[in-house]
């Protein structure tokens, strides 16, 4: 039974006797037309440009173009991290102030696509530029495409030059079984041979499941595949390495802090493309002695779990034409790079792939050279809700003593009862 | 013996004011008139402005959150009225067998969280109450210094405290290292982080604690303690038999609020562990606000705090009953 007066309970459900009593609430907000002229005051909302440099890059290099270019729109900058984003937008839909513009992950385009709070794009952005082939995959639901890539950011391993060299390895890991060999071997003085888990374990273990062969959903969104037998072992693999104590999940390092394969403290370590730029800043000599490696994770295929943040558009935006030109502009081969470049990201345009940037960054290159492997998360609009399910669901059977397939089959059961509730 | 008729003090009723013989309940039933009723329009409309607000931004929500908790309600969608299935989903655990255990589990941590920093804390409030009651040298900077970490955010606290447990370069862990002690990866051991996690809570809410007893210390008559002493008393049998029965009504009061705010801990969960590793840490409040901001599921999260409502009701009736309330000396 859906109830009446929907805006007014939409906003004290908030709490916000204001929004109440004007009446603002969930998609209360008639849209102007896209197609008319870009003119007004909008808002992004972003949980990128981080720190002072992004701060800068955005406000005066990106959007100072996109004023030159659209002179009667007027932009707000809603700065926010990933961890805050869902609080934002949540608050913002309740309180009936959903910025106009929305940057989001990877995997958020079909919850909110499928409950219609996010606006279709046109078509013809999707050929603007020359896109890697798979990138605007993630941008899609029910065959529209609703959002634009910005950056990339990819999940891949990378590895100690000297330690390798010390050990007498020639060659990087090319199943698990030698993964789980040479992480052996390389463990030694309180050395790990490899760290895993200094990122998100969601993302860490989605990223094994694809190289072992495995999907999360079907097609449509609307099935759990990952309960097979290629999740558990994706699961159990974890669960080998800390028994082999070639593995810790006690020693991961903290987002920001050196990493483990900086410190020598691992061998391999899974991380994001964006370490390159964080060894820079903290190790340049690693560099400079060529110390660091990286390869691409394979089992039964090779796989790259490829993230990154989309720019979108509201659906209730009041200046749809302003809020459209600015998804634009966002995912310009410009304002892209500069991006990529501020975060050590991937740009996901074939035009850029040869640029000065990715060619010294070789994390970056390696991952656009692999962008066949790449897998994304997501794939299903109950997807906000699984994806916070997934660490606490799974943690249990790494540092508990949960069995990997009991702690997959609880996973499935969650996943497919929040399916159930779509 | 000679002590026993001074040291039962027991709490008494306050005392009816003189010339009032009426009995309460009639008193109150009278309706004023002439200055009187003008009197008690003046003060009702004093009143208006707090009272508006209170039910604005207290009431208001507080009856929508009741009204979401029977419905689903994802923020981007209006709400749907589902009867008790957001309950039944906390208690089926054919079907969410994995909410349910999440639910006790933060049940139990909550339950296991205040434990440890209301009794506890209580006791070291009321220590250091009184020892900085007695002619302590420099009692001004040390009643400053243990009051600090409640005037501080708890997010800058908790990111001092992020850096004391840190495994590898933290100050915990150096210390240890004196002595020749590895020390564990306090955040991330399943053992070790709930641990962790009480003993900022406790740190945190200390200086409150304290306060409230020492205000309440220093309002004791001193009258008792000078005839205890001349009766013979000892200084224990003066605390055990004077101080502690008569700072009953602030204990009373230092329990309750150190309950609700410990069955309300979020921040130093959110910055600290977020609820892991393993669900070790999360406690209620923390299930609520994944629930509500990172899940889009406003109604279940609404009939979750429904649950915390009730509970706190009942822990805070059962202790009025068991403590007789805010009863005292007077």
């Amino acid at each position: 039974m859906e109830l009446k007066r929907r805006s007014l309970l939409a906003a004290i459900g908030a709490g916000t006797a204001a929004a109440a009593l004007s009446g603002c609430g969930t998609g209360s907000t008639a849209a102007g037309s896209a197609d008319g002229p870009a003119e007004g005051e909008i808002t992004l909302l972003t949980p990128i440009y981080e720190n002072a440099n992004g701060k800068t890059l955005l406000e005066k290099e990106i959007l100072g173009g996109f004023r030159k270019k659209y002179p009667d729109v007027k932009v707000n900058v809603d700065y926010t991290t990933y961890a805050h984003l869902n609080e934002k937008i949540t608050t913002g839909m309740a309180g009936g102030l959903l910025p106009d513009v929305l940057m989001m992950g990877v995997g958020w385009i079909p919850p909110f696509a499928a409950k219609k709070a996010i606006a279709p794009l046109p078509e013809k952005f999707a050929t603007a530029h020359d896109y890697e082939k798979r990138v605007l995959e993630p941008s899609r639901y029910d065959g529209k495409l609703y959002a634009l890539p910005v950056v990339l950011d990819t999940r891949i391993v990378v590895y100690r030059k000297d330690h390798f060299a010390e050990a007498g390895i020639k060659k990087t890991p090319a199943n698990w079984a030698e993964l789980r060999a040479v992480a052996k071997q390389l463990t030694k003085d309180g050395r790990i041979g490899f760290d895993p888990f200094s990122i998100d374990l969601r993302q860490c273990w989605e990223t094994f499941l694809f190289a072992n062969g495995g999907q999360l959903f079907s097609a449509d969104g609307k099935k759990v595949l990952f309960t097979d037998s290629r999740g558990v072992e994706a699961l159990e693999f974890f669960k080998d390495l800390i028994k082999d104590g070639s593995a810790n999940y006690a020693k991961k390092t903290d987002p920001g802090a050196p990493t483990n394969v900086q410190t020598g403290r691992a061998s391999m370590m899974m991380t994001t493309s964006a370490l390159w730029e964080q060894v820079r800043e903290q190790n340049p000599e690693l560099l400079k002695d060529d110390t660091l490696g990286a390869f691409v994770l394979a089992n039964r295929k090779p796989a790259m779990l490829q993230g990154g943040t989309l720019v979108t558009q509201s659906a209730s935006s009041k200046h749809p034409a302003a809020a459209r030109a600015l998804v634009e502009y966002l995912a310009t081969p410009e304002s892209i790079l500069g991006a990529a470049k501020q975060r050590g990201s991937v740009p996901g345009l074939k035009d850029l792939s040869d640029s000065s940037y990715v060619k010294e960054n070789k994390f970056v290159d390696l991952s656009l050279q692999n962008m066949g492997a790449a897998c994304s998360e997501g794939g299903t609009a109950a997807w906000m809700e699984i994806r916070e399910k997934i660490k606490p669901t799974l943690e249990p059977a790494i540092v508990g003593g949960q069995s990997a397939k009991d702690a997959i089959a609880e996973l499935g059961r969650l996943a497919e009862a929040a399916i159930g509730r779509m | 013996m000679g002590a026993v008729s001074v040291l039962k003090a027991r709490p008494a009723r306050p005392p009816s004011l003189p010339g009032n013989t009426r009995p309460a309940k009639q008193r109150a039933g009278r309706t004023p008139t002439g200055p009187g009723r003008r009197r008690q329009r003046a003060g009702m409309l004093m009143v208006a402005p707090a009272l508006l607000h209170a039910a604005l931004w207290i009431g208001l929500p507080v009856v929508a959150s009741v009204f979401l908790a029977f419905t689903k309600y994802d923020v981007l969608t209006p709400p749907q009225f589902v009867g008790l299935d957001n309950f039944k989903e906390m208690l089926d655990d054919a079907v969410f067998r994995k909410s349910i255990v999440n639910t006790v589990k933060s049940i139990v941590n909550t339950v296991i969280y205040t434990f440890f920093t209301v009794p506890f804390g209580m006791m070291l409030g009321l220590l250091l109450a009184l020892a900085l009651h007695t002619g302590l040298k420099a009692r001004g900077i040390f009643r400053t210094a243990i009051f600090l970490p409640q005037v501080t955010a708890t997010v800058a606290i908790a990111l001092v405290w992020l850096w004391i447990y840190n495994p590898n370069n933290g100050l915990l862990n150096a210390l240890l290292s004196f002595v020749g002690i590895d020390g564990p990866a306090w955040l991330s051991s399943t053992t070790w982080a709930l641990p962790s996690v009480i003993l900022v809570g406790v740190w945190q809410g200390i200086g409150m604690k304290m306060l409230i007893y020492l205000a309440a210390l220093q309002s004791l008559p001193r009258e008792l303690y000078e005839a205890a002493s001349v009766d013979g008393a000892s200084k224990a049998r003066q605390f055990f038999s004077i101080t502690l029965p008569l700072l009953k009504p602030a204990t009373f009061f230092v329990l309750i609020t150190s309950m609700i705010t410990a069955f309300q801990a979020f921040d130093q969960i959110y910055i600290l562990t977020e609820g892991g590793p393993a669900n070790s840490t999360t406690m209620m409040t923390y299930e609520i606000y994944k629930s509500a901001f990172r899940e889009f599921r406003v109604g279940y999260a609404s009939a979750q705090s429904l649950v915390l409502f009730v509970l706190l009701m009942g822990f805070t009736l059962v202790n009025r009953r068991i403590m007789g309330g805010t009863r005292g000396h007077n």
